[in-house]
C-alpha cells in the first residue's frame, strides 16, 4: 500500500529526512518512531504531497507522490495533534466543506456523517460550532474529516498529543480497527507504549534516518530490551548517530 | 481552474466572515454610517457654531473707549457685541476675559473729524477660533466704518466714490454643474473606497492565509485534491467580496449622506454650514454612469488590494504578524488619495492613468465631476487589471512555497 525508497528532504544545509525506506502492506499499522526532530513530520508531509522530497521515491495505492500529487491526496486522509478545525464552522459544516472538496456529493457525504456518527460517536459536535468544542470533541471531528472519503491509507501525527484518556483511547480503538485488510495506517509518534499497543511493525527515526525496522518484537530481541523505550535507546547508540548527544541506557 | 472548487472555497471564507461580528460591524456597519456622520455631523456641528458665535453678543474689550467715534460704536454694535471699557485690552484678551479686544489711539475721532488719520488696533489670539470669529466682527465693523469715511470726504470733495474702483472684477465659475456640485472634496470619495477596500477586505483574507497558518487547517485543506490556484482563488474573491461590499456601504454612506444633507439640513445649518456641506459634496448629483465608473473602479482597487493582502498574509505565521503587515498597506493608499487632493497642482497628464491605484482614484474623482473620458478609462482598467494578474500569480507561487507555508 505504501512504498518509501531513499526518501530525502533538505532544508537548506539540514537534512530533516536521509535515505529513508520502508514499506506497509494493507491491512498493516505500520509506526514512525522517534524524538521530536527526527524527521517523521516531514517524511508525513513529503508522503501527504506537501513537501516535494529532494531524493528518493515514494508511492501510495500505487501512485506517485511526486508525480501525481491528486491522486495521492485522494488515497489519504491525515489525522495530526494540532487539531485545527475552523471555529466559525459547525461540526456537520466542516465535514461538509471537506467532503465537497474531495469531490462528494452532499447525500454522500451526509450518509457518510451517519455511518461515522455510529463509529467515532459523533452526537453533540454535528450542530455546535467547533470554538465551542473541547478537545476531545474535537479530535473526534478530526478524525471524522480525516477518513471521510474512506482513503485507503490513514497518516496520525502525534495524534493524541493533548488528548485526555477518553478521547486518547477511542482514537487509538479506532486507528487498529480502521486499516481492516483492504487500508493501511501509517502512527507517528514519540510515545513508546503507542506503538507498542498498535503498530504491527516500526521504523525507529533517529535525526532523519531509520536506524531500525521491524515488528515491535523484532526490535526488542534485535536490541535484546525487555521493553520498546530500552529497545529504542539501545538501537539509537547503537547507530552512532547520537554522538555528541546524551542516550539514555 | 474547477470553477465549483473555486465557489466552495469563497464560499466556506464568506461563511466564516459573516459569522464573526467584529468582521461584520467593520466592514458593512461602519462603512455605512462613517460618510453620513461626517457629511452631516460636521457641517452642522460648524455651521451651527459658526452661527451661533454670529448671532451671540459678546463682550469685546475696548482700551480708549473715550477715543470711539459714536459711528463706529455703533457699527461694532451691530455686530452683536457690546462694548466693555477697558484700561488694557491687549491684557484682557490674553487672559481670556474677552475674545477679542479694541485699542482706540487718543485723539481718534478728532484726527478723523479732521480729515486726518487715526489708527485703531484690533487684539486677538490668532490661533484661537472663536477669538478669529470675534475679532472678525470687528474688522467688519472698522471695514465698513472705514469706507463710510472715505465715501463722506470723497464725496465732500466733489468726487464721486466710483473713482476708487476704476475696474470692476467678477469671476465667471466655468466648471460644469457635475464639478461645482462634486464639491472641493471630493476627493474624499476616492480615498473612502480605496481604504474601505483595504479595511473590508483585511479580516478575510488575513483569516483565509496567516489564521489557516496558525490553526492548522492550511495543511489540512492542502492534503485534499483541491489545487493551489483554486485554493488562492477561492480565497481571493472572498476577499475581494468583503473589499467590495465595505466600499460599496461606503458609496450608499456617502450619496445617502448627501441626500439628506441637501434635501433636510442645508436650509437649518446657515450659510457657513451650507459652504462646508457644498466643499463636501453635499451637493454632488450622481448620476447612473457616475454609479457604474464608481462600481467597476471599485471593484478593481478591490482586487488589487485583495491580491495584495493575500500575497502579504500569507508569510506572517499568525493572524497578530499578519496585522502588522497588513497596517503598513494603508500607506499604500493614502498617499495616492494625497496626491490626488493637489492633483490640479501636479498635473493628471495621461501618464498619471498609468499608475496603478492612484489611476483609478482619478478616474473616481474624474466620474464624480462628469470629466471622466474613454481612453483613461480604458488605460486605467487595462493597468489594474494587468496589476490584478501579476498580484495573484505571486500569490499562487507563494502557495506553492514550502518555506512560506510551513514557516515557523
Amino acid at each position: 500500500m505504501i512504498h518509501v525508497q531513499g526518501l530525502t528532504k533538505r532544508f537548506d544545509d539540514l537534512v530533516a529526512v536521509d535515505d529513508v525506506s520502508f514499506d506497509v502492506a494493507a491491512g498493516q499499522v505500520f509506526g514512525l518512531l522517534g524524538p521530536n526532530g527526527a524527521g517523521k513530520t516531514t517524511t508525513l508531509r513529503v508522503l501527504a504531497t506537501l513537501l516535494r522530497a529532494d531524493g528518493g521515491r515514494a508511492t501510495i495505492a500505487g501512485h506517485d507522490v511526486q508525480r501525481e500529487p491528486e491522486a495521492v491526496r485522494r488515497a489519504i486522509g491525515v489525522v495530526n495533534g494540532g487539531m485545527g478545525l475552523y471555529d466559525r464552522l459547525t461540526g456537520r459544516e466542516v465535514l461538509h466543506y471537506f467532503g465537497e472538496l474531495y469531490g462528494m456529493r452532499r447525500a454522500a457525504i451526509e450518509r457518510r456523517v451517519e455511518e461515522l456518527d455510529g463509529l467515532l460517536d459523533l452526537a453533540g459536535t454535528l450542530d455546535k460550532r467547533t470554538g465551542e468544542f473541547s478537545t476531545g470533541m474535537k479530535q473526534k471531528i478530526v478524525v471524522a474529516r480525516a477518513v471521510l472519503h474512506d482513503p485507503p491509507v490513514l497518516f496520525f501525527d502525534e495524534a493524541t498529543s493533548g488528548l485526555d484518556v477518553m478521547a486518547r483511547r477511542a482514537v487509538l480503538d479506532f486507528s487498529r480497527r480502521y486499516p481492516g485488510e483492504a487500508r493501511a495506517v501509517v502512527w507517528s509518534t514519540h510515545v513508546m507504549s503507542e506503538v507498542e499497543e498498535l503498530c504491527d511493525s516500526v521504523a525507529v527515526l533517529f535525526r532523519g534516518r531509520v536506524v531500525a525496522d521491524d515488528t515491535v518484537a523484532g526490535l526488542k530481541e534485535a536490541a535484546e530490551a525487555p521493553d520498546l523505550e530500552q529497545a529504542f535507546f539501545t538501537l539509537v547508540r547503537r547507530s552512532g548517530l547520537a554522538q555528541g548527544q546524551e542516550v539514555a541506557a | 481552474m474547477r470553477w465549483s472548487f473555486v465557489r466552495r472555497i469563497a464560499a466556506k471564507e464568506i461563511l466564516s466572515t459573516l459569522r464573526d461580528h467584529r468582521a461584520i460591524v467593520s466592514n458593512l456597519i461602519i462603512p455605512l454610517l462613517l460618510l453620513p456622520v461626517i457629511m452631516l455631523g460636521l457641517p452642522l456641528l460648524l455651521g451651527g457654531l459658526f452661527q451661533r458665535e454670529a448671532t451671540t453678543v459678546t463682550e469685546l474689550a475696548v482700551q480708549g473707549v473715550e477715543h470711539l467715534p459714536p459711528d463706529l460704536a455703533a457699527a461694532i454694535e451691530a455686530q452683536a457685541a457690546v462694548l466693555v471699557a477697558v484700561d488694557d485690552a491687549e491684557s484682557a484678551v490674553r487672559g481670556d476675559a474677552y475674545p477679542a479686544g479694541l485699542i482706540v489711539a487718543p485723539g481718534f475721532a478728532d484726527a478723523i473729524a479732521a480729515g486726518g488719520r487715526a489708527e485703531v488696533v484690533i487684539v486677538v489670539k490668532e490661533a484661537n477660533l472663536r477669538a478669529e470669529l470675534n475679532a472678525g466682527k470687528l474688522r467688519s465693523a472698522v471695514d465698513a466704518y472705514r469706507r463710510g469715511v472715505v465715501a463722506e470726504r470723497l464725496v465732500d470733495a466733489g468726487i464721486d466714490p466710483a473713482v476708487l474702483e476704476p475696474v470692476a472684477v467678477s469671476t465667471l465659475d466655468a466648471s460644469t454643474e457635475a464639478e461645482r456640485s462634486s464639491g472641493q472634496l471630493a476627493w474624499l470619495i476616492p480615498f473612502f473606497i480605496a481604504i474601505w477596500t483595504l479595511t473590508g477586505g483585511q479580516m478575510t483574507a488575513i483569516d483565509a492565509t496567516a489564521g489557516e497558518k496558525e490553526r492548522g487547517t492550511l495543511e489540512v485543506l492542502l492534503v485534499t485534491p483541491v489545487r493551489r490556484g483554486e485554493v488562492v482563488f477561492g480565497k481571493f474573491l472572498a476577499v475581494v467580496l468583503f473589499g467590495l461590499s465595505a466600499a460599496l456601504m461606503a458609496i450608499v454612506g456617502f450619496v445617502l449622506g448627501g441626500t439628506v444633507l441637501r434635501r433636510l439640513f442645508l436650509p437649518l445649518i446657515g450659510e457657513q454650514g451650507g459652504e462646508m456641506a457644498a466643499m463636501m459634496g453635499g451637493s454632488l448629483t450622481i448620476t447612473p454612469t457616475t454609479i457604474a465608473l464608481l462600481v467597476v473602479s471599485s471593484v478593481l482597487m478591490a482586487a488589487v488590494v485583495a491580491a495584495l493582502l493575500m500575497s502579504v498574509t500569507l508569510f506572517a505565521r499568525s493572524f497578530k504578524e499578519a496585522q502588522t503587515y497588513v497596517a503598513p498597506m494603508s500607506f499604500l493608499l493614502i498617499v495616492p488619495a494625497i496626491a490626488l487632493q493637489f492633483k490640479d497642482l501636479i498635473g493628471t497628464g495621461s501618464f498619471a492613468y498609468w499608475i496603478p491605484v492612484y489611476n483609478v482614484m482619478i478616474l473616481m474623482d474624474d466620474a464624480v465631476k462628469g470629466a471622466a473620458r474613454l481612453a483613461p478609462i480604458l488605460t486605467t482598467w487595462g493597468v489594474m487589471a494587468a496589476l490584478i494578474a501579476v498580484l495573484l500569480a505571486f500569490a499562487y507561487v507563494n502557495f506553492k512555497r514550502e518555506d512560506v507555508l510551513f514557516r515557523t
